[in-house]
């Protein structure tokens, strides 16, 4: 067991859990906050992004050891009240199928605006690569080009 | 080499369902017009409870003082929007107010069983199909008898009133009195035999171009909505399992001072072909189960691999045993005998692994006071009876609670995963969260199997095919999921669909069908037979056309001539496409098909670039007869297309030492974000009968990809998917 303290969604955070934990497993079960996804384990799929220190990071394959000290921001953060740009544009755009990968996209989706405003579709496909089974990626390359604006 | 009977192969998890087929016989056994019966009895608790003082007018709406009207949901909501559909239906017919209605997924329970199946479940796009003319008239009736209870209230016939938008109104003097004032007396009226339905031209929430925001959609973009892997119980506890190393195996011992003393263990569960680590985390179930050290017994197959499965494929194929006739129109065995220009070819489609992004999981609670399933299942029913069979309870004491489903695609119409959580409560006495790895998620899966076909055809004079004649070999993928017995010797429905009952009318045509017995347990897939079949029978019917020098639009024209909503399904699509005047360097593939109740015809459009494919459009044009909700249904086609594309470019299982070779999305590749072109999507309305969606999407797209590379390239690919002959698009082949 070791002690992690980070900041989490804005507040102080401070747990004991064995190590080897991954982000993912602590934010859903030690932290309650089950929008984080697990998909894969392997960071292949990107069901569980989330953002450590503004970068989007897998957090199934996330050490806490990389979080100690850090601000990790979760879907249910993401917009601190009120819904994000991205995730009016999720709405407007209805994108999500079954649902289940979208906080991870529109999590992904988050940190390619805040680095690239207005990203080309050719930005978008570079960037953008997490796994929807649905299919619904032709909607959410459109949502991204409507969030930018 | 000769293959062990695989019926027992795969026992250890056929266990966990061999209750299925005789609890459905019994269930299927009687059922009257108890939907109408049902008013207030809806056979159990309803699972998301109904609002205090709501009053059941049927099984299907229940109606507060408030107003606030209680839609069931019988489906399970994977992604195709039918919990906002269905509700929909109920309230366009019954004249409610949308924006008051409630949607609850429903219980297990008579009313909510498959019109004709008598199954309660979810898949094979039958949600909407198969219920619209019920729900219609339950809505329907449940409007009638508000519309008799406010006779009464306001002392006037019931031919002067009218419903509209949650109140019924009387014209004549301007009174009118809202649904929640009259529900109670509504619920003791009659229930009406033969409701009077809405004409179409009245519907509106549903049809006409219509689309409603899904009621779904905030919070799964919000990341508040509850799948199953998400549920939270007091007291629960968390599940890790790993299953037998071969498929079919089964746990002979396992150590347990292995695990001792690790943080958080709980206890380790033998589940005959698996092995469950109970902890108070579920990081810390997963951390002991790394170090478990289990005995197993092989498999029945041991450690069968590729090759010991195309054998068994190629000698099925080409012997003469175990053929069943599926479909014999003339005589086209003899026809071909006959002729000297008979077209030949085989075409194989691959393993397939359902993968939703949502592994699988269960939570569930056994106590001696029943037993309660928080779980993202199409299979409610399927649950039920696995669960009272494996716990020895009796059906009615497992209350299934349906949770959102990470995807879907018949994977969960099985409840194995669901037995293996309610054998871990069972053993520990607590609520147990069961979570399968990806890896677990893929080893344990019951795929969709190869189909290997040979077709044979002869053209007459006029170019247009006279005989076809095909020989398909594949496992049974109904068996799992079929309330009967489906054995070799019978031909299993939905592996030859598409292949048979198919609107081309050739003169003579014969389907044979082998069931081949295989140490993999096999299944329903998204597509069903419908995707490998399309893809032989439409990348045939290019062949046919190119050998009789035809354009394969204007030959599909020909062979659909007696068919006018197809043929016109065939030529939006060719106008959409701009087919036959694709830019310079762009070639164009087109494939039709007549798949769960609905036409569909998409046209690709590619490019080879540095020997790589680009895709640049994809058409689709589906007939569904009705279009209840615009924007949904195209969601439907395009996620289809991309789950087409998935099973055309990527998607392989193959097994070597008695296992999948792929575990994680790195070796089971899919489709993604930049593989995905610019999609186009129409719909037309000429059918009679309302078709299914959730499935159709993709079934064309194989054969068109394949005939569009056969226009670029000038070959013809007769197997998927193409990474197998090393062929990618432009993004795919970055990975190779």
């Amino acid at each position: 067991m070791a002690k992690f303290t980070f900041t989490l969604n804005g507040a102080p955070t401070e747990l004991e859990v064995d190590a080897s934990t991954p982000l993912l497993w602590v934010l859903r079960d030690h932290l309650g906050l089950t929008g984080t996804k697990f998909g894969c384990g392997a960071a292949l799929c990107g069901a569980c992004t989330v953002h450590v220190n503004g970068e989007a990071v897998r957090a199934c394959a996330y050490t806490m050891d990389s979080v100690e000290g850090g601000e990790v921001t979760t879907i249910e953060g993401l917009a601190r009240g009120g819904l994000h740009p991205v995730q009016k544009a999720w709405i407007d755009q209805q994108v999500p199928q079954c649902g289940y990968c979208q906080p991870g996209f529109v999590m992904a989706a988050a940190a390619l605006l805040r680095q690239q405003p207005k990203p080309s579709e050719r930005d978008i496909e570079a960037s953008i690569t997490n796994i929807c089974r649905c299919g619904t990626y032709a909607r959410i390359k459109k949502a991204i080009l409507v969030a930018a604006g | 080499m000769m293959m062990p009977r695989p019926t027992g192969a795969a026992v250890s998890r056929r266990d966990l369902l061999h209750g299925l087929a005789a609890g459905a016989v019994v269930l299927v056994a009687g059922r009257g017009n108890e939907v109408f019966a049902q008013s207030a009895a809806t056979g159990g608790t309803p699972i998301n409870a109904l609002p205090i003082n709501a009053l059941p007018i049927n099984a299907w709406i229940a109606i507060a003082p408030d107003g606030t009207v209680t839609l069931q949901c019988a489906h399970s909501e994977m992604g195709q929007g039918i919990s906002t559909t269905f509700a929909a239906i109920i309230a366009d017919e019954l004249e409610a107010d949308w924006s008051r209605c409630e949607v609850v997924f429903s219980p297990a329970a008579p009313p909510y069983r498959h019109p004709v199946y008598n199954w309660q479940f979810t898949g094979n796009s039958e949600s909407i199909r198969s219920y619209h003319a019920l729900i219609r008239k339950m809505g329907a009736a449940a409007r009638e008898m508000l519309i008799a209870a406010a006779s009464d209230r306001l002392s006037v016939p019931t031919t002067e009133l009218a419903a509209r938008s949650g109140v019924v109104r009387h014209a004549g003097s301007g009174r009118s009195v809202g649904f929640g004032e009259i529900a109670a007396a509504a619920a003791e009226k009659p229930v009406p035999a033969e409701p009077l339905m809405k004409s179409e031209s009245e519907w509106r929430l549903v049809g006409g171009g219509r689309s409603l925001p899904r009621r779904d959609v905030p919070a799964k973009v919000e990341g508040s909505a509850v799948f199953g892997i998400d549920v939270k119980v007091p007291g629960m506890v968390y599940a890790a399992v790993a299953s037998a190393p071969t498929i079919g195996g089964k746990l002979v011992s396992v150590d347990q001072a292995s695990a001792r003393g690790m943080a958080g263990v709980i206890k380790i569960v033998p589940l005959g072909g698996a092995v469950a680590v109970v902890a108070e985390h579920y990081w810390q179930a997963r951390l002991a189960l790394a170090k478990l050290t289990a005995n197993w017994q092989p498999g029945e197959g041991g450690a069968f691999d590729d090759g010991a499965l195309e054998t068994m494929y190629r000698n099925a194929l080409a012997g003469d045993a175990g053929w069943v006739e599926a479909e014999k129109h003339g005589d086209a065995p003899a026809a071909l005998a006959a002729s000297r220009g008979v077209i030949e070819a085989e075409y194989r489609s691959p393993w397939l692994s359902h993968a939703p992004m949502e592994p699988m999981n269960a939570t569930v609670s056994v106590t001696d006071a029943g037993v309660t399933v928080w779980a993202p299942t199409q299979g409610v029913q399927m649950t039920q009876i696995v669960l009272a069979n494996v716990l020895q309870v009796p059906p009615d004491t497992v209350t299934v609670n349906r949770m959102y489903l990470g995807g879907g695609f018949g994977r969960r119409l099985l409840a194995d995963f669901v037995a293996q959580a309610a054998l871990c409560s069972k053993a520990v006495g607590r609520p147990v969260k069961l979570i399968w790895s990806r890896e677990e998620d893929i080893r344990q899966d019951w795929f969709r199997p190869a189909f290997l076909g040979r077709v044979r055809a002869m053209l007459a004079p006029d170019g247009l095919p006279a005989a076809i004649h095909h020989r398909l070999v594949a496992p049974s993928i109904l068996a799992p999921v079929s309330p009967t017995p489906i054995k070799p010797g019978m031909v299993d429905g939905l592996a030859v669909e598409g292949l048979v009952e198919h609107p081309y009318k050739i003169p003579h045509r014969r389907v044979d069908y082998q069931m081949l017995e295989v140490p993999i347990p096999t299944m329903v897939l998204r597509t069903t037979g419908h995707g490998p079949n399309n893809f032989a029978l439409e990348s045939f019917v290019d062949e046919l056309a190119r050998a009789a020098g035809a354009d394969p639009y204007q030959y599909r024209r020909r062979l659909l001539a007696d068919d006018p909503v197809a043929l016109t399904v065939l030529e939006r699509a060719a106008t959409l496409a701009n087919w036959g005047r694709a830019a310079a360097g762009r070639f164009q593939g087109m494939a039709f098909a007549d798949g769960f109740g609905s036409y569909l015809c998409q046209v690709v459009e590619l490019s080879i670039l540095d020997g790589a494919i680009k895709l640049h459009k994809i058409v689709s044009v589906c007939d569904p007869g009705r279009v209840l909700d615009r924007v949904n249904a195209a969601s439907m086609i395009e996620g289809g297309v991309v789950w087409g594309l998935s099973a055309t470019l990527y998607s392989e299982i193959t097994f070597g030492g008695g296992r999948p070779r792929q575990a994680n999305f790195d070796g089971y590749r899919v489709a993604t974000l930049p593989d995905t072109p610019e999609l186009v999507t129409d719909f037309l309305e000429n059918r009679k009968t309302i078709g299914g969606l959730g499935e159709i999407g993709p079934v064309c797209i194989p054969a068109a990809l394949c005939n569009a590379l056969f226009s670029a390239t000038g070959h013809r690919h007769r197997r998927l998917p193409l990474a197998a002959e090393r062929v990618f698009t432009v993004y795919g082949k970055i990975f190779g």
